[in-house]
This record gives structure tokens, C-alpha cells and sequence, in this order.
């Protein structure tokens, strides 16, 4: 609720992940309803049949077949020639996007932390399983400044890439920056891309760390963005308390299409919840500076409740139409029980 | 209704409202929280104002409450009252006839309450009913103030003018009725010099505020036309007592010893009645405590007012009289009594005080006189035929060796016959009491002798001298006339003229009295008349009284009425002097003046004064081993003060006063408790409220 006093902001991977958890998350991995194709043959079979060790089926023989997968023990057997069909692994797209607005820094524990560590978690699981991670920031910005080990060979992962780029290959990172239209505040994203792999851990690592938060988003503009520019297929996971004036039904419906999976979680400070405020107060919004004027009382706290838990509501019935899986997470769950426990139960990791 | 700090509470809401209104807006000046998002707050505040369309007034309810709350306050600091007597001013004179007749008792029937007591209820209810200065307002004009004054025939400041209630309960508590006649107008007079004088710069003598008189009083006031109220002052007769009260009592009451034989004594006894029917009294008659006689006295009812009389429409008291008659040489206290059967119906009777009366009477006294003559044969025969105790006869020769021996001085008057004694100077003559006959004393205080006249005739005497009343000297005839001439600045007076001047004079001097006539006796045809002898036995009476305390000879000059001052003269030489009043008043030790003068009072009750003191006596005192006792009787016998019929109104100098029955006066009520009560109950309402609203 209210804007964290003295936010701590991580400097490594070690103040994100601590290495108990890191021990305890190795073994999972990023589930997903479908199993998708993807670009790179992956350690995930695929419903596409394809070349990989794992057997799947026979078909008959087409003209034009590669021969090198005709199963010559069938024909030496039956006199016909048919084809051994493999399920192809591909390697799955995970994609997480934080929610960067001046909103996230609230709450205690603070919520922007809590997507850190959960973006960090979720990303590191997914490295580690050789799926293909990419982190996109809406709104905040980067932290520049701060001094930073560089990587070996690589130079800064966020300054070489130029604004609004694409994806230059396999670990790139970009920031872009673009008006989504008359009247609507500029849409700033900050993504990093195509990782792979556990040695990539320390850029995402760094990445998460540089986010700072500020500024507000224009969750539709920067849905759209995103949903115009990922590739493949995959998972996507948005981290965000939904707090959108502007709504989240049309950046979710943009994000939902083109075959990820999407995953809604809605990260709540208790204080939203349970609000911990009294008197005649006038509220400003941190992000946009609207204020309500409101003098606390027993009714408009009930009031308060109910009103969240239908938002609440409306989010679940939104994504329960639309396949997405929608996630409501307190900023005081432990992040163990949360990864191993939550996510596990709802799908997301197994 | 009225209001008794308005200005104050006016003053507090003009600052106190406006203050709660703006603090109501500071209070909306809110404290500045930042929240993640204001969206979910403002759905809440939406819905919650769709849910209660009252929702606005019951934000403003705070303030509406603290409004009423204030306003109760502010109500309460201006102290509404109300009183529902009439007639209380800023300055109140509570004036309480404490008079005799307010001692009568027919306020209750059982009369077990006095009329007093009833006035100084009803001045009390007065005086709860005043206005009391405010908490705040402790001003000169922000209460009512009064003064009380008790009179009966002197009037007394009790309270001075003041708003401090208790001191003026206190004050009037302390009223004790008295046994003296009523006399309103020094209670006016007295009131008015208390009233502040202060010259205010171009406007004149400010007189402050008009007074309210308050006068309880059953209006039995024969002086109240004298009473001159200011013109602007209102008076309020609270009357106290029926007009119907019917009383018996002694209005008049005297001794008198016969002129010729004074040991026969006759004390008469007026008595009136103000009942409505003939009524028939016992009238007691005791001499020293022993009773001598009782006769029975009728008394006619008392006469109503003649139709289209518009005076005050009391009645006439009907009135009867009794004489006792005794033959009684020595002196006593007479004590008279009326029997009117009070103790069967206190309603026949309601006044007490009036039914008794003391009588000094002294022993019967008769003059010895001396007769200092060569032998004039008219002058003895004419003291022989007188009742006299002694009468002889010097030669002055023989006188002046009696005089010598001290035998003269058992003479009370001597008669000089053409002889005069040596006197020293520069007085003419010697102490004592003188009656001189053809001789001339002269001297600076005496008279100056200018010789023998021709024939003269009396043209002019004194008819109300004791000694020349009810002589004819227009047949006196005087042969051989002496001239004489007062000196200037002499304390003579002249009793009869010639056509040459003083015939006969008085001499008044320091110690000595005389009448002196200077011309012959024996030149003129006065002898044969019948004036001659009376006027011998006049003078001679008159001397003496004069010489024996002439009002104490008769017993009037020990006659008071209670408000009276008693004076006296004790002889010189006295000590220890102490006045014992009848009881229940203390005694009370006096110190005389140089000249033997004592006084005490004014009295207050009737009956019988005791002067004692350690000395020499006078001629008719008791004398008790060393202590000396002199006596005096207070009686009321006042016609007016018995006659207890309570007036409907009374006639003032300046104004009229119509007897207002105001009843048992409500207290003035006062409403700031209430309305403090009021504001702590809108207060808890208030604090209620906002904790429903705040509370979980």
C-alpha cells in the first residue's frame, strides 16, 4: 500500500536467490500445458515429431522421406518400409515480464523485491533446464551507474544494444522507448533475451538487479509491443499487481494470442490487502498523482476489502476465460514456499 | 425570560463559532498518503456513497452536532432565567415594618406565626428571586442589588445596598419585631441618602437607577404621606395580615392624683376594639404585682366607612374607657391588663403587646412652703386655705437663722414677703424656689429697679404660664406700680404687663427659680379677688414641680413608648448606673454626662424600665440599701398601631401604593445547568458517532 520507505535494491544474485534456494529450485522446471515447438532442438520433446532420440510412432513410407530414419528392423520384418517418427525436443521460450511502474516500489515487504527474487527464481530455472529466458521491464528504468563486473567478452549487456533494436542473436538485451499514441505517457521497456543456458545466469542476474522502478506504464501499449516482438512459443509470466487504471483486459488479451502460455501473478503487499491506515487522509496515487480524499472508517475499510476482492475476482474470471492462469501472491510468502509449494500446485513448475 | 450575561455570550459565540467552522475546515486539511494506486480507494468511495445517500449529512453531522453543543454552551454562558415575580428591580429597598402591630398574629388561624415572620418569608422569596451576577459578569449592573430596612418608629439600615444574597437573608433573619408605633418616613428618607450621588460632567446629579421599594407592612402608617419617594422609584406594598383582624388593646392610659386631695389616685384606661361586634374585656388592675381590681369594659364595634368614603376603607375602631379609682398615698407600678380571651380564639385578639400597660404612679406629694412676712394677714390666710403639706411662717429674722441651721431646706417654695435674702454674688438670690412679693432682686440676671410708678393696670399676661392660667387680672388695679426693666440678654420672661411695663416676671437662673412680683400687694385691690388666691397656689404649685421633677410628680414624665429615647438626669455623684429593661432585653451599664443626664434607646419593648444606680436619690426613687431604683413604663398605647387592620393601600407623599398580594414569590429559575446538561449529552452523542464511524 504504502510506498516503501528505503527500498533495498539487490546487487547480485547472491541478495536475490541464496543458495538453499538455489539448491532447492535446480531440480524443477518450467511446466507448460502444450509442449511447443521450438527453434532450437531443446532438452523438452515436442509434440512435433522430429529428430531426437526419443521414439514416438511409425508412418509409412512417403516418397521423398529421409531415408535415414526408415526403420529398417520393421521392413526386414515386414517387407514394408516404414518411417521411425522421433519427438522432436525443442527448447521452450520463458519469458517474464515485470512490472516496473513507481506502484511496484510499495508495500512491505516491498512488492518490486518480491518480483526481483521471483523473476531471478523463475529465471534461473529456467536457464538451468536450457530454456530459452527472456525478462522484459515495463516502465522503471535501468541503473547505469552503478558499478558492475563485467562480463567476459561481452562488455555491458545493456548499453550495446541500441534502443528499439531486435534481438541480435542468443543473450542480447535491449532497451526501447516509444509513444503509444497521443495522450499516453511514453512506454519504456528494458528486456533481455535469449539466454540460455546456466552461464547466463549472471547477466540476468545483473539485468534484474540494474531495474529500477518509476514512472507509470501503459500496460496495453506495452502488451502490444511485447506481443508484436517475441518469437516462438513459450511461457509468459507477468508479474504485476494489475493495479492498471487504464485496465489489463486488452494487454492480457494482446499477450494471451500466438501460443504461450500465459501466467497472470498478481503480486500484492499485505498492506493492500489488509490496509493499515486510519484518519482523514488524502491518498495520492504514486504513479500518476491522483488523489482521493478519504476520512477511514469501519465501513469504507469493509468497503475497501470487498472492492479488491472483486477486482480480484474479475482478474480470475478474465484469465479462467482466456486460459491464462492467474496467480494471486502476498509479498510476505516465503519465497521457498511459494516456488516449491504454489507454483508447483498451479502448474507452472513441476 | 430574561438574560443575564448577554454581552458575554455574545462576545464567546462570536469568537467560538467561527473558530469551530474553521477548525472544522483545518480539520478536512488531510494528511498526505501515498498509496500504490488510488483506483481500489476510489471504487470503495464511490460505492460506499451509492450505498448511503445520507452519507453527506453524516460527515456533516459531526459538525452540526459540536454546533448544537456550542450553541448550548453559548446559551449557557448567557444564563437565561426567568422569574415569575413581578416588581424586582436592579436596586430593591426591602423596607420591613417591624412595628408593633406586626408582632399580631392572624396569618395563621391557629396563630402560631406572626405577621413579621410572614413579611420576612416574603422578603426572602424576594430576594432568592434576584437576579445573581453571572459567572463571568461580576459588574456593578450585572445583579440585582438591595438594601434592607427595618423601621418602626426609627428606621434602620440592616443590609447596605448589595447583591451578596446571604448577607441580605442574614439581614433580614435578624428582624426582631419591636413593641414601637410604625413611622415609614425616616425609613425613605434613609433609603434615599443611600443612594449613590455622583455628578456625571454635563448632565448633572445622577441619581443612578430608580429604587424599587419593597415595603411589607400590614400599612398601618399614619406618617406615610410624608414618605416622598423619587419620582421615578416604584413602590410595592406587599401587605401582610388580614383586613378583618380583629384587636383588642389599651390606647390610652394615665394616672392622675386628685387637686385636692392627692392621695386619692385615678388611673384611666383607654381601650379600642377593631372587632366587628361589640365585645366586653376583663380589665385588670394590679399594684405591685397584686391585683387591685378587675372591671369589665364594653367596647362597640368597630364602625365601617361610610358608604362612598374613597379613603382607604379601613373602619373605625370603636373605643371605651374605664377609670379605677384608689386611695393610695404611696407610690407604685400599676399594671393594667386586658383580658380580651385570646387564649380560647387567638383570632379575637392578634395582638398582644397592646394589652398591657404600666403606670409609674409616685407617692402622693404635698408642698411645704415657708411664708417670710412682717405680718401679712392676706398672705397667710390665702396659703392656709391651700392643701399643702407644711405652711409656716418667718420673720426674716427668723428665716435667716433657720437658713443658717439648715431647718429651711424641708421648704420646697418660700414666700418672700417685701424682703429679699443676701444672696452671693452676682447671683440674686439664693438657691431654692421663690415666690417674692414687693421686692425687686437685682443684678445682672435679675432685674433692673427703676423705682416707684404711678398707678397702672394690667393690660396683657401670659394665659398658658402654669402659674398665670386662667387668671382674669383685667379688675387688678395697682395704686402705688414699681417699674422695673429686664436687663438685656436676661433669661426673663415676662408673665404680665402694665402700660409701664413688667408686672410680674419670671426669674430663671442656674440654680434658683423665682416669680416675682414687684409691686405691693397691699397698694393694689388684688387681695379681694378671687385671682390672687389661685394665683398664689399656682405659683406655688408651678415652683414646686418645678423644683421635684414636675413630670415625675404626675408619673408622665416616666411614661415612654417603645422607640422613645429614655433620658434622665441622675444626681450628680452617681455611679454604677445600669438600666434593667424588662426581660428579655440584657441589662446594659450607662455612663452619665457631666451634667447627670443618662440615655437609653430607643426602646424597644413595653413595660417596666429600672434605672439603678449607687448615690444620692431623688425625691420619689426607691431606695434599696446603697442602690438606687427609678422607675419608667414603656406602654404602646397607640390608637393607630392597635388598630391592626391591614390597609389595602397605602397613600405616599408622591404616589399611591396598591396592597399587592404576590403570594409565596417563585425563585427565579435558571436554565444553564440544563443547558450545560445538554451540551455533555450532544457531546457523548457526537463522540458516539464518530466512534461508530472510526471503530471496526
Amino acid at each position: 500500500m504504502l510506498r516503501t520507505p528505503n527500498p533495498s535494491r539487490p546487487k547480485s544474485i547472491d541478495e536475490l536467490l541464496d543458495s538453499r534456494l538455489i539448491s532447492q529450485i535446480s531440480h524443477l522446471d518450467v511446466s507448460s500445458r502444450k509442449i511447443f515447438a521450438g527453434k532450437l532442438k531443446g532438452e523438452r520433446r515436442s509434440k512435433k515429431r522430429g529428430e531426437s532420440v526419443e521414439f514416438a510412432d511409425h508412418r509409412p513410407y512417403a516418397i521423398g522421406d529421409d531415408l535415414r530414419h526408415i526403420d529398417w528392423n520393421i521392413y526386414a520384418r515386414l517387407d514394408h518400409l516404414f518411417m521411425k517418427l522421433f519427438l522432436e525436443e525443442e527448447d521452450l521460450s520463458l519469458h517474464i515480464i515485470i512490472d516496473c511502474s513507481e506502484s511496484s516500489d510499495c508495500g512491505d515487504p516491498g512488492k518490486f523485491l518480491f518480483m526481483q527474487r521471483l523473476a531471478m527464481a523463475l529465471g534461473y530455472i529456467g536457464l538451468v533446464n536450457l530454456n530459452r529466458v527472456a525478462v522484459t521491464a515495463l516502465g522503471g528504468e535501468l541503473a547505469t551507474d552503478e558499478p558492475r563486473e563485467k562480463p567476459a567478452g561481452t562488455g555491458s549487456v545493456f548499453a550495446q544494444f541500441p534502443v528499439g533494436g531486435e534481438s541480435q542473436g542468443e543473450g542480447s538485451a535491449s532497451s526501447s522507448s516509444a509513444s503509444g499514441g497521443t495522450g499516453v505517457p511514453p512506454v519504456s521497456l528494458h528486456a533481455i533475451r535469449d539466454l540460455r543456458g546456466r552461464r547466463r545466469t549472471q547477466d540476468l542476474a545483473r539485468f534484474i538487479c540494474a531495474l529500477r522502478p518509476g514512472g507509470s506504464t501503459d500496460f496495453t501499449e506495452a502488451a502490444k509491443r511485447i506481443a508484436l516482438t517475441r518469437r516462438g512459443k513459450g511461457v509468459m509470466i507477468v508479474l504485476s499487481d494489475f493495479f492498471m487504471k487504464e485496465g489489463y483486459e486488452t494487454g492480457l488479451r494482446l499477450l494471451v494470442g500466438r501460443g504461450y502460455d500465459l501466467f497472470a501473478m498478481q503480486i500484492l503487499a499485505p498492506q493492500e490487502v489488509e490496509p493499515d491506515i486510519a484518519g482523514d487522509l488524502r491518498l495520492r496515487d504514486v504513479e500518476d498523482a491522483d488523489q482521493a480524499e478519504v476520512t477511514i472508517t469501519a465501513p469504507l475499510l469493509k468497503r475497501y476489502k470487498q472492492t479488491l476482492a472483486a477486482y480480484c475476482g474479475e482478474l480470475r474470471e478474465f484469465c479462467a476465460r482466456r486460459e491464462i492462469t492467474n496467480l494471486s501472491v502476498r509479498t510476505d510468502t516465503p519465497m521457498e514456499t511459494l516456488i516449491l509449494d504454489y507454483l508447483r500446485q498451479r502448474g507452472l513448475l513441476r | 425570560m430574561t438574560w443575564a450575561t448577554p454581552l458575554i455570550a455574545g462576545v464567546a459565540a462570536a469568537v467560538a463559532v467561527p473558530l469551530l467552522i474553521l477548525l472544522y475546515f483545518l480539520k478536512l486539511r488531510r494528511r498526505e498518503v501515498e498509496v500504490s494506486t488510488t483506483l481500489l480507494w476510489k471504487k470503495a468511495i464511490q460505492d460506499l456513497q451509492a450505498n448511503a445517500p445520507f452519507q453527506k449529512l453524516r460527515r456533516n453531522i459531526l459538525l452540526l452536532l459540536q454546533l448544537l453543543m456550542l450553541a448550548a454552551v453559548l446559551f449557557a454562558i448567557a444564563q437565561p432565567e426567568q422569574s415569575t415575580t413581578a416588581g424586582i428591580g436592579q436596586r430593591n429597598i426591602i423596607l420591613i415594618d417591624r412595628s408593633a402591630s406586626m408582632g399580631a398574629t392572624d396569618i395563621e388561624s391557629d396563630g402560631s406565626r406572626t405577621r413579621l415572620a410572614e413579611a420576612k418569608l416574603q422578603a426572602l422569596d424576594l430576594i432568592d428571586a434576584m437576579r445573581e451576577p453571572g459567572l463571568l459578569d461580576r459588574g456593578e449592573d450585572a445583579a440585582d442589588q438591595a438594601m434592607v430596612i427595618a423601621f418602626d418608629t426609627t428606621a434602620e439600615v440592616v443590609a447596605q445596598l448589595t447583591s451578596d444574597k446571604n448577607l441580605l437573608r442574614r439581614a433580614v433573619e435578624s428582624i426582631q419585631v419591636t413593641d414601637a408605633p410604625s413611622r415609614v418616613k425616616e425609613a425613605f428618607r434613609l433609603s434615599q441618602a443611600q443612594r449613590p450621588q455622583r455628578f456625571v460632567e454635563n448632565e448633572g446629579l445622577d441619581r443612578g437607577p430608580p429604587f424599587a421599594f419593597h415595603l411589607y407592612s400590614d400599612g398601618r402608617l399614619p406618617d406615610a404621606d410624608e414618605a416622598i419617594p423619587a419620582a421615578d422609584d416604584r413602590v410595592l406594598f406587599h401587605v401582610i395580615g388580614q383586613q378583618t383582624a380583629a384587636n383588642i388593646g389599651i390606647t390610652a392610659l394615665r394616672a392622675e392624683r386628685a387637686y385636692d386631695n392627692p392621695a386619692k389616685l385615678s388611673i384611666f384606661v383607654g381601650v379600642q376594639s377593631t372587632d366587628t361586634i361589640r365585645r366586653t374585656v376583663d380589665c385588670e388592675l394590679a399594684l405591685d404585682g397584686r391585683t387591685v381590681a378587675v372591671r369589665e369594659v364594653s367596647i362597640p364595634a368597630a364602625l365601617a366607612p361610610p358608604a362612598g368614603d374613597d379613603s382607604d376603607g379601613s373602619r373605625t375602631p370603636g373605643s371605651g374607657g374605664i377609670v379605677f379609682e384608689l386611695d393610695m398615698p404611696d407610690g407604685a407600678i400599676a399594671r393594667v391588663r386586658l383580658d380580651a380571651g385570646s387564649d380560647n380564639d387567638p383570632r379575637a385578639d392578634v395582638l398582644e403587646v397592646d394589652d398591657q400597660g404600666w403606670l409609674v404612679v409616685p407617692p402622693a406629694r404635698q408642698t411645704s412652703v415657708a411664708v417670710v412676712t412682717d405680718g401679712n394677714l392676706f398672705l397667710a390666710d390665702a396659703l392656709a386655705g391651700m392643701p399643702l403639706a407644711r405652711l409656716d411662717i418667718f420673720t426674716p429674722t427668723e428665716f435667716v437663722a433657720a437658713r443658717a441651721s439648715g431647718r429651711a431646706d424641708i421648704y420646697d417654695v418660700v414666700v418672700l414677703d417685701a424682703w429679699l435674702p443676701d444672696a452671693e454674688a452676682p447671683a440674686s438670690l439664693p438657691p431654692g424656689r421663690w415666690l417674692v412679693l414687693g421686692a425687686v432682686p437685682t443684678g445682672p440676671d435679675a432685674l433692673v429697679d427703676l423705682g416707684g410708678a404711678g398707678p397702672a393696670q394690667i393690660i396683657v399676661w401670659s394665659r398658658s404660664h402654669p402659674a398665670m392660667r386662667d387668671l382674669t387680672l383685667d379688675a387688678l388695679t395697682i395704686i402705688e406700680s414699681h417699674s422695673v426693666e429686664l436687663p438685656e440678654g436676661s433669661g426673663a420672661i415676662t408673665l404680665a404687663e402694665t402700660q409701664l411695663g413688667p408686672a410680674i416676671v419670671e426669674l430663671p437662673a442656674a440654680d434658683s427659680r423665682a416669680i416675682v412680683v414687684p409691686f405691693d400687694v397691699m397698694s393694689t385691690n388684688w387681695p379681694f379677688q378671687a385671682s390672687f388666691v389661685l394665683f398664689l397656689a399656682q405659683a406655688i404649685d408651678y415652683l414646686d414641680r418645678d423644683a421635684a421633677d414636675a413630670a415625675a410628680a404626675s408619673g408622665a414624665g416616666r411614661l415612654f413608648r417603645p422607640g422613645d429615647v429614655l433620658t434622665e438626669r441622675v444626681p450628680p455623684g452617681a455611679q454604677d448606673v445600669r438600666v434593667v429593661p424588662p426581660s428579655p432585653q440584657p441589662e446594659q451599664d450607662l455612663v452619665p454626662s457631666r451634667d447627670g443626664r443618662v440615655a437609653f434607646g430607643p426602646i424597644r419593648g413595653v413595660g417596666v424600665y429600672r434605672l439603678r444606680w449607687t448615690g444620692a436619690a431623688g425625691a420619689t426613687d426607691q431606695r434599696d440599701g446603697d442602690r438606687v431604683t427609678r422607675h419608667f413604663a414603656a406602654n404602646l398605647t397607640d390608637a393607630d398601631e392597635s388598630d391592626v387592620a391591614a390597609a389595602p393601600q397605602i397613600t405616599l407623599g408622591t404616589q399611591t401604593a396598591q396592597a399587592e398580594q404576590f403570594g409565596a414569590d417563585e425563585a427565579v429559575q435558571r436554565f444553564w445547568p440544563y443547558l450545560l446538561m445538554l451540551a455533555l449529552g450532544v457531546l457523548m452523542v457526537e463522540w458516539w458517532i464518530y466512534n461508530r464511524k472510526v471503530a471496526v
